[in-house]
């Protein structure tokens, strides 16, 4: 996958660049629009990341320009601002996404995840999730784990899709709330660590494997192997 | 509006007619005495003329002949005469009193008892005539008398019928111009003050629209270039003030934002990279408390910068339909798991959909500060109590329970920001973010302790501008 990321800050850039590449993106860094311009010329990229701060030229100025040259892959928005512009939100109905400073890295890994998805052409959609012995059916709203239906509650079901989705990889409590309860809120109480902890609860059953781990100060990831 | 275009055209409408009546009473005052002056005259003379003649002519059998004729030929000159089609001459007559009294000579309609019976009943002078009234007619006569030399008295009596009549046509006349220039003077003044009133009414309305948020449009202004337009032209320079101090706000509370959100983020990238880097338990968890730590300052920075700007009434939304009642079931579902941890029961009072009009993002935050003071500062065994009602055209958001209510200290300054209770852990926004978001929205919170104890938190926010708010069984 190769990555366009434009960020002026340079230790915002640094780290970006280290973690995406880590992830598995080949990173091309820009500091500036022009730069980011250039780049965009001389090799296609599959996704961007566009900080809307840029020192030459407003980001949303500088995804419409690409937008003209002819590059057609999903861009993630980096905002600093507070409230979201309305022009991030018509860009977002355009199959981009957003996202506000400061942030945690599993959740921009998992939005950018969640565009190269939307923009490849999806297979047969597949209407059941295995992850080890846990297998949820996405039809019948059922879940079962080596054999014995788990009695879940359709919200927990639809948290453990969520997790089972991400199998393997870190989801922070902000993105299970966006996408489990649909808002973009940061609640100052444990609201989602109880959530978790009851699905744990019905999920992981005694002498079985722990599936679903804690990462303190990250968020939570669902064992894949 | 409309009462005040009536009000000022109805005014300046009974003004007109008061000066405009006044005026005219005057000139029929003048009409009237001038017609009775030359009635007088004409009186005063024929009488003389007639008593002339009756001198002159000997007192023999054809006297009554011919002083009869004289006077049928005055009663031919009247003046203000309208009409003549009656060939018998009632509006004049002539009598000729003997002087003990009794009638010598009569010209005119009728026999002359009544007219001779008034007039001995009346004093009438030479040379001052009067009116009288006699029996069997309506209409009074004017009568001028001359003393003849033997004694007798000649009366010479016009009635006062064509006189009146020239006046009542004057007045018909009047009254019927007069109300046609009242009633249109009442629909140009009321045509033209509610123009303008319309056009102010049209200011003061685009005026409230422009309320809090939105600050790009204008009042209507107009090519004219009186006290109206020059309030639009006002109006128009005021916003234009208070949108660019708006403006102006808006930068520092971005640049703020942006100048520490940027290092917040490299700080929590680097944390995370080390905490990936972490190997050991031990190691983990400073960077892990260290990363909490920055993600509870950064919510306070973003509720310091919204309680701020709400303040200053610079909250930017972008509105979008929105369902009360469907929000709060999803909250409680996020919710109610913890409050049952924490053993506090949650009720949902709702009397179903309720549609506002609101920046989802600020609203989803605002109910979420509510479900979590809630889940902090009640003790265990407590029952929250949310209502969702529709109440004056408003959409009433009411969370009420059982617990200690708020402490005194913390009560006087619930709204201000940065009060918390002494037990509290927040960093004490909620109320004050709450009342922000909430007044951005052009609606009112008031928090206060029940009488029975427990706090009492009420938000009214308005409802959504349609028609699907109708109470629906639900």
């Amino acid at each position: 996958m190769r990555l366009l990321l434009v960020e002026d800050e340079p230790d915002i850039r640094r780290f970006l660049q280290t973690s995406l590449e880590e992830a598995g993106y080949q990173v091309g860094a820009a500091a500036d629009a022009k730069t980011a311009e250039n780049l965009a010329t001389e090799g296609t990229f599959d996704i961007l990341i566009v900080d809307l701060g840029l020192p030459d030229k407003d980001g949303i100025s500088l995804i419409l320009r690409l937008r003209q040259m002819g590059v057609s892959a999903p861009v993630l928005i980096l905002s600093a601002r507070r409230s979201v512009d309305d022009r991030v939100r018509g860009l977002e109905q355009g199959g981009d996404d957003y996202l506000t400073k400061p942030f945690a890295l599993a959740e921009l890994l998992a939005r950018l995840r969640n565009l190269l998805k939307r923009n490849r052409p999806s297979g047969n959609e597949s209407t059941r999730l295995r992850v080890l012995d846990l297998e949820l059916d996405l039809l019948r709203r059922e879940a079962s784990r080596s054999g014995q239906v788990l009695q879940l509650t359709p919200q927990e079901f639809v948290l453990l899709e969520y997790l089972c989705r991400n199998a393997g990889r870190v989801v922070t409590r902000s993105m299970i709330l966006d996408m489990v309860w649909g808002m973009r809120i940061q609640p100052d109480t444990n609201v989602v660590d109880v959530h978790i902890y009851r699905l744990r609860g019905k999920v992981d059953g005694k002498g079985q494997q722990p599936l679903i781990r804690t990462l303190r100060g990250v968020g939570y990831v669902l064992k894949d192997r | 509006m409309r009462s005040a275009a009536w009000r000022i055209s109805l005014w300046a409408t009974l003004a007109f007619a008061c000066g405009t009546m006044l005026v005219f009473l005057f000139l029929h005052r003048f009409v009237a005495a001038d017609i009775q002056r030359r009635t007088d005259a004409w009186l005063s003379g024929e009488v003389e003329v007639l008593g002339d003649v009756a001198g002159h002519t000997p007192k023999d059998a054809l006297y009554g002949a011919v002083v009869g004729e004289v006077a049928e030929l005055a009663a031919k000159e009247v003046p203000n005469r309208l009409r003549s089609e009656s060939s018998s001459n009632d509006s004049v007559f002539f009598l000729q009193a003997g002087r003990d009294g009794s009638l010598k000579l009569w010209v005119g309609a009728g026999d002359g008892v009544a007219n001779l019976k008034a007039i001995k009943a009346n004093e009438i002078l030479p040379d001052r005539p009067r009116d009288l009234n006699v029996n069997g007619f309506t209409i009074p006569f004017r009568v001028a008398s001359i003393r003849m030399d033997d004694g007798s008295h000649i009366y010479l009596g016009l009635s006062e019928r064509d006189e009146l009549r020239v006046l009542r046509y004057l007045r018909n006349r009047f009254v019927g111009w007069w109300l046609l220039l009242v009633l249109f003077g009442f629909g140009i003044v009321f045509f033209t003050t509610r123009r303008m009133l319309t056009h102010v009414r049209r200011i003061s309305e685009a005026a409230s629209r422009i309320g809090h948020s939105d600050l790009n449009t204008r009042v209507p202004t107009t090519e004219r270039n009186d006290e109206v337009a020059q309030l639009a032209l006002t109006l128009n320079g005021m916003l234009d003030r208070i949108e660019s101090s708006m403006h102006q706000l808006h930068t520092i509370t971005d640049s703020l934002a942006h100048d520490l959100r940027s290092p917040l983020t490299a700080i929590r990238g680097k944390l995370e990279m080390s905490l990936s880097a972490a190997t050991q338990i031990e190691q983990n968890e400073p960077i892990v408390s260290a990363i909490e730590e920055l993600d509870r300052l950064t919510d306070f920075l973003n509720k310091s910068l919204d309680v701020a700007e709400a303040k200053a009434d610079a909250l930017r939304l972008s509105r979008t339909e929105l369902d009360l009642d469907e929000l709060l079931r999803v909250m409680i579902d996020l919710y109610e798991p913890s409050m049952s941890e924490k053993g506090t029961q949650l009720r949902l009072r709702s009397a179903g959909p309720l549609k506002i009009e609101a920046d989802a993002g600020l609203i989803h935050r605002m109910i979420a500060n509510l479900f979590d003071n809630e889940l902090k500062h009640l003790p265990a065994g407590c029952t929250v109590t949310i209502q969702l009602r529709v109440d004056d055209d408003t959409a009433l958001l009411v969370f009420e329970d059982n617990g200690p209510g708020f402490a005194p200290e913390v009560r006087r300054h619930l709204f201000e920001g940065r009060v918390k209770g002494s037990g509290s852990n927040g960093h004490g926004l909620g109320l004050a973010f709450i009342d922000a978001v909430v007044r951005a929205h052009g609606g009112r919170v008031s928090a206060l302790n029940r009488d029975e104890g427990g706090v009492y938190i009420s938000v009214a926010l308005p409802l959504a501008a349609k028609e699907e708010n109708l109470p629906v069984a639900h």
